[in-house]
């Protein structure tokens, strides 16, 4: 068997660049399919439930649907396809088919956090994430059900 | 000055033996890449899975063309097969009963798994394997470490790893492995490990459980 010569070293040191720049574009290319950063949002604290809007900026005419988790549980998922005629007004939508509401009547008393989520599909409907709306929601129940926002 | 056979592009040997473990490292992280990474991020793109195998197969024909070896060399050869068998014979018969046995206590039949129609190209399948394996990883081990048990080690070990993360399958292949990569050392023939493989493969997959192999699953498609 013959000795190589150098050659084999620059052919292992490009496949291992061609690999890595592979890996790299298909790690960039999977965040973007599957995490796009294309949803806003933002959720806040009413009497009765948590609501919001949402908009898909890639999608400007669908409606995205929301997931709401209370202290690490499912709650609820539902389409935001209520109106919001603020959102519209701000510019962040293009119609004012955005908002989506929450009840929450079963919570016991005390301090909770909520995080609603947009869920995506990608790969034709293989894969599903979930994307974080604005920020957590923190809040307590007072007697009579009331959710409030902590220290009011 | 050098002297007229001497070529300023030859490697010395010491970094000839090290540039024989960084190819066996190439082909593997090649392999690891398409089980791993473009399967679980474009699985349904069979062009995109092709890269690493395509630059794992160029390097291996490029490196077979440089060290000068020629197809009868890395084992494409039918003037050893019947020996090859022979040294073949009592382990891969003792494994395929094994397969069986087993799937017998657990089912108290045999070959209770359905026949699958890509079992028909499981042969060509294994002749890859057994190329990639023993005519390209084994020679390079080989030339690392020399024939021998380390050299036999190794194989067996790339050939587990890239097994994982399907532990009965990780286990298997180290052992068939270590089989296979000694009988190529004394008998360098692709075509007798490959209908070997073959046997083995299509008694495991018929004789045990879809459920305990996983459907033959490996890298991120176990999970799937």
């Amino acid at each position: 068997m013959r000795t190589p010569s150098t050659t084999l070293i620059h052919v292992l040191v490009g496949k291992s660049i061609v690999e890595t720049l592979l890996v790299g574009a298909l790690a960039v290319f999977t965040f973007i399919t599957m995490l796009p950063p294309f949803f806003h949002g933002w959720g806040e604290v009413r009497d009765t439930g948590i609501s919001g809007w949402v908009v898909n900026n890639a999608a400007p005419w669908e409606r995205v649907e929301v997931q709401l988790f209370v202290d690490g549980e499912f709650v609820a998922a539902r389409a935001a396809n209520e109106s919001r005629p603020d959102v519209l007004a701000a510019g962040w939508s293009r119609d004012e088919w955005h908002g989506y509401t929450f009840a929450l009547t079963q919570l016991s008393l005390g301090s909770h956090e909520a995080r609603v989520y947009a869920l995506h599909d990608s790969a034709g409907g293989l894969r599903k994430t979930l994307q974080l709306l604005g920020d957590p929601i923190r809040f307590s129940v007072a007697q009579g059900g009331k959710l409030k926002l902590p220290n009011r | 000055m050098l002297a007229e056979s001497e070529n300023p592009t030859q490697l010395p040997p010491a970094t000839a033996k090290a540039l024989a473990l960084w190819e066996i490292l190439s082909v593997t992280v090649s392999c690891l890449i398409a089980e791993w990474v473009v399967l679980s991020f474009v699985a349904r793109s069979k062009v995109v899975t092709a890269i690493p195998i395509l630059l794992a197969l160029g390097l291996m024909l490029f490196s077979h063309r440089e060290r000068g070896e020629t197809v009868r060399d890395v084992g494409f050869r039918v003037d050893n097969f019947v020996a090859t068998c022979r040294l073949l014979f009592l382990p891969t018969i003792a494994a395929v009963l094994l397969t069986i046995a087993v799937g017998w206590y657990m089912h108290h039949s045999i070959f209770p798994a359905p026949f699958r129609l890509r079992f028909i190209s499981l042969p060509l399948w294994a002749l890859f394997q057994q190329y990639a394996l023993n005519g390209f990883i084994n020679r390079r081990a080989q030339l690392a470490f020399g024939k021998g048990s380390t050299s036999v080690a190794l194989v067996a070990v790339v050939f587990s790893l890239l097994h994982l993360p399907n532990p009965l399958l990780a286990i298997v292949t180290m052992f068939a492995g270590l089989i296979w990569a000694a009988v190529y050392q004394r008998q360098p023939n692709l075509f007798a490990l490959a209908l070997s493989h073959t046997l083995a493969s299509i008694t495991l997959a018929l004789s045990l459980p879809p459920s305990l192999l996983n459907n033959l699953r490996v890298g991120f498609k176990y999970f799937g």
